[in-house]
């Protein structure tokens, strides 16, 4: 029985098997780079020859590399913009989702019609802004991680109030209701009932938004000019820019540490950032 | 009756007012040191923003400002200014030697006409004021005149009219105030660029605030006729109204730099009829559509046979499952430059492995074929994105009631006939606006193609700008900001424009489609 049912799925398998392969291959081609110590991408042998951490430790020690700065810079822009921008959709989503206002349509689709604009073409723009807020407050300006963070802020009630409307749009409106009929003022309802309850809901929205800024790549490559206040994103891609072999060793290793955090979150939070994806396919 | 306790009252009030206080004072502090910095703008940009804050949570602002304000404040300022912005400029002619304001290009076009004396001559000077003109006291250092001059005329003062110390320098003279250290450090550069003339042709340049060196200036700019005049030729140049000072007689001879000026509807026109941008455009837009399409069509096909295939309860499922999302999962820009060194001509796996397998005799330099290198684009964005496809289609897939299939399956189907008649219609209905969304994304991918190929191959020598595999919004960026001598906003912007009516189009469509608004 068991092995009927095996060759009934037998297909199943072999395709499942066949996309696995063409998954894996770049990820074992990472780990192995990461691990050898021979120090080139030239390798077709499926275990590194040599393995060790020599790769890591280039990574922490290299005066060229201030990989642990660009840790904490990532960390720091990728956590705030996450909370922040978390508050500043949530708020909007759910007006958006709960109240009844005139100009509500309107103003949804023009956040969708913003949301699309190719907004790294109004770089210049935003780098004349941003030049200017320098010549006052160095710390917000260009060339600074606050600078960043509060271009990343722009965009935060676009995105966020989009996809934050779909998970609040599934959370029961009952309890709102019965608040508001026993005198709660609309802001009360949404500190004090909705956004407890709502906790889990934002915190998988605040992981997709931290993974977000954590994989933008153009603003800060183009705000960042500092090596030392560079994110992951940059300094790995300007690291490994021009000397693919060289510097292969190092960035595999790099590409690992940065990787394996947020692979770990994501899988354990699967369910509901899947449930977010589909919320509006399903819906229809 | 039952009244909701809650945060009420005077402590909230108070709460309220607290907050506000302390974020009206940092942002009075920050608007008067912008005021102070000489930032007008955004003095006033800021004063807006906290004027709209402390409309919306004192003054009784409708309840969606109040939930909306600080967002908006946010959108408009990084945004919508931008946008607005890029529209603006699409209209302009905004390009290498076409960049700065009219009175900058001014400015610089009379600075690059200078030229030192060959006399060499130098003077101590002591820079002040005449009333509200900028005045120096001029010690010439070769023959030991001291006169006084405002930058529009000079006059020589006889010894014993002035105060010299004890180097024989001018230090003071009447009705000349001169300028303290402080407002001489204010200055800055600007003090280079005043000039004060020597009463015989000449002009006398400070250098900084102690010295300055006899120049001659052959071109002079008249603010009242807007002209600029030679004075070793003679020749006029007028505005010619597309962004230079152009020779009367000769249109050809312009000055350089320009300014950016208004040429609406220039950039667009040159995007239809100008053959050297036109046919560039025509052909990244052909591959951007084609890019998209089989993006979207490639990852789909993958993904959904992937949905299908783990859509029964099987063996190792959930271990297929999180493999194989992986991709989703891992940052795409390290995947993406993964790929890139994978294909790397000398040192990459994927000719180690050809060769090895006797199927290439030489390196293969993939990305130097616009070919090979779209295929490589294709095949890393079906890596990337086929995640993605099989997690919405599984999503469908579930969502489809069964008693459908079973129906169909009393019925007499065979599963093949209920997948194609029941299920893929459903399906696609269902998914379409997600397909759609996926387009317009792949539309404007650029981190693909910027890490993967950075829309080479291209021959950068013969001023090519457009690359093999460039799409758009990888065009736009390298037409803006990252082609050497030759950036040009204008256009660029005109291009976004364009690609913004697409994608926006599509995404409105699809918006209507999936009735996400119907509840409205």
């Amino acid at each position: 029985m068991q092995m009927r049912t095996f060759r009934k799925n037998l297909w199943r398998h072999a395709y499942a098997w066949v996309l696995i392969i063409f998954t894996v291959f770049p990820i074992w081609i990472v780990f192995t780079s990461a691990f050898e110590t021979t120090g080139t991408l030239v390798t077709t042998s499926v275990f590194p020859t040599k393995p060790g951490w020599s790769n890591f430790t280039i990574l922490f020690n290299s005066p060229d590399i201030p990989f642990g700065a660009w840790i904490r810079n990532t960390m720091i822009v990728a956590s705030l913009n996450a909370i922040i921008s978390v508050l500043i959709g949530a708020a909007a989503a759910y007006a958006f989702s709960r109240l009844k206002f005139k100009g509500r349509k309107v103003g949804i689709q023009a956040l969708l019609l913003i949301q699309v604009f190719p907004t790294f073409l109004a770089l210049a723009a935003i780098y004349v802004i941003m030049g200017e807020i320098y010549k006052v407050f160095p710390a917000f300006g260009l060339g600074s991680l606050g600078g960043l963070l509060l271009v990343y802020l722009g965009g935060s009630m676009g995105i966020n109030a989009w996809l934050l409307k779909g998970f609040i749009d599934t959370i029961p409106a009952e309890l709102d209701e019965s608040a508001r009929v026993d005198g709660a003022t609309p802001m009360q309802v949404y500190w004090l009932i909705f956004f407890p309850l709502s906790a889990p809901v934002l915190a998988v929205v605040a992981l997709l938004s931290f993974i977000g800024s954590f994989n933008e790549f153009i603003m800060a490559s183009v705000f960042l000019t500092d090596p030392q206040s560079r994110t992951i994103a940059v300094g790995l891609q300007q690291f490994v820019g021009g000397q693919f072999n060289q510097n292969w060793g190092p960035f595999a290793a790099g590409s690992l540490i940065a990787s394996v955090p947020l692979v770990i979150l994501f899988l354990s939070l699967q369910k509901f950032i899947v449930g977010g994806l589909t919320a509006g396919s399903v819906k229809g | 009756m039952y009244r909701f306790v809650g945060f009420r009252g005077m402590p909230a009030v108070l709460f309220k007012f607290l907050v506000l206080g302390i974020i009206d004072i940092v942002m009075g502090i920050a608007i008067s040191s912008a005021f102070a910095a000489d930032s007008t703008i955004l003095a006033w940009a800021m004063i807006i923003a906290i004027g709209f804050i402390n409309y919306a949570y004192i003054f009784r602002a409708p309840t969606p400002v109040k939930f909306m304000a600080p967002g908006i404040v946010f959108l408009a300022a990084f945004v919508i200014v931008p946008i607005v912005y890029t529209v603006v400029m699409s209209g302009f002619k905004f390009q290498t030697g076409n960049i700065i304001t009219k009175p900058e290009a001014i400015t610089q076009v009379l600075a690059r006409s200078v030229k030192a004396d060959p006399s060499g001559a130098a003077f101590d000077i002591t820079i002040g004021k005449v009333g509200n003109e900028y005045a120096a006291l001029m010690h010439n250092q070769t023959d030991g005149s001291v006169s006084l001059a405002t930058t529009s005329k000079t006059t020589l003062l006889a010894p014993g009219t002035y105060t010299a110390d004890a180097n024989g320098v001018p230090t003071a003279a009447p009705g000349f105030t001169p300028l303290t250290a402080d407002e001489i450090a204010a200055l800055g550069d600007k003090i280079t660029e005043l000039r004060f003339p020597d009463g015989k042709g000449k002009y006398v340049a400070p250098q900084y605030g102690t010295l300055g060196v006899l120049v001659s200036q052959d071109l002079t700019y008249n603010a009242k006729t807007d002209i600029i005049t030679s004075a070793s030729t003679g020749a006029q140049y007028v505005d010619n109204g597309t962004g230079n000072f152009a020779n009367k007689s000769n249109a050809n001879d312009f000055l350089t730099p320009g300014w950016r000026t208004a040429n609406f509807p220039q950039n667009f026109v040159n995007l239809v009829t100008n053959p050297e941008m036109r046919d560039p455009f025509i052909r990244v837009f052909i591959w951007t559509v084609m890019f998209a399409f089989l993006s979207v069509f490639t990852t789909f096909l993958l993904g959904l046979g992937l949905a299908l295939a783990l859509d029964k309860p099987m063996r190792g499922r959930a271990v297929y499952r999180s493999i194989l999302i992986l991709p989703y999962a891992i940052p795409s820009f390290m995947s993406i430059l993964v790929w890139r060194g994978m294909f790397n001509t000398d040192f990459g796996v994927i000719n180690r492995l050809l060769t090895s397998m006797h199927l290439i005799s030489s390196n293969v330099d993939w990305f130097n074929s616009t070919f090979d290198a779209r295929v490589i684009v294709i095949l890393v964005n079906l890596w990337l994105g086929f995640p993605y496809m099989y997690l919405i289609s599984s999503g469908a897939l579930q969502a489809i009631p069964s008693e459908l299939k079973e129906a169909a399956s009393i019925d007499g189907a065979t599963g093949l006939q209920s997948l194609r008649r029941i299920t893929m219609p459903l399906l696609l209905e269902i998914l379409t606006p997600l397909l759609i969304s996926s387009f317009a994304f792949n539309f404007n991918n650029f981190n693909i193609i910027y890490l993967l190929t950075g829309g080479g191959p291209r021959e950068a020598l013969a001023g090519e700008r457009a690359g093999g595999t460039d799409i758009l919004i990888s065009y736009a960026y390298q037409t803006a900001i990252s082609a050497p001598n030759s950036r040009d906003y204008g256009l660029a912007s005109a291009i976004s424009m364009f690609m913004f009516v697409i994608v926006a189009g599509l995404s409105m469509w699809s918006i209507r489609r999936s009735k996400a608004l119907e509840e409205f």
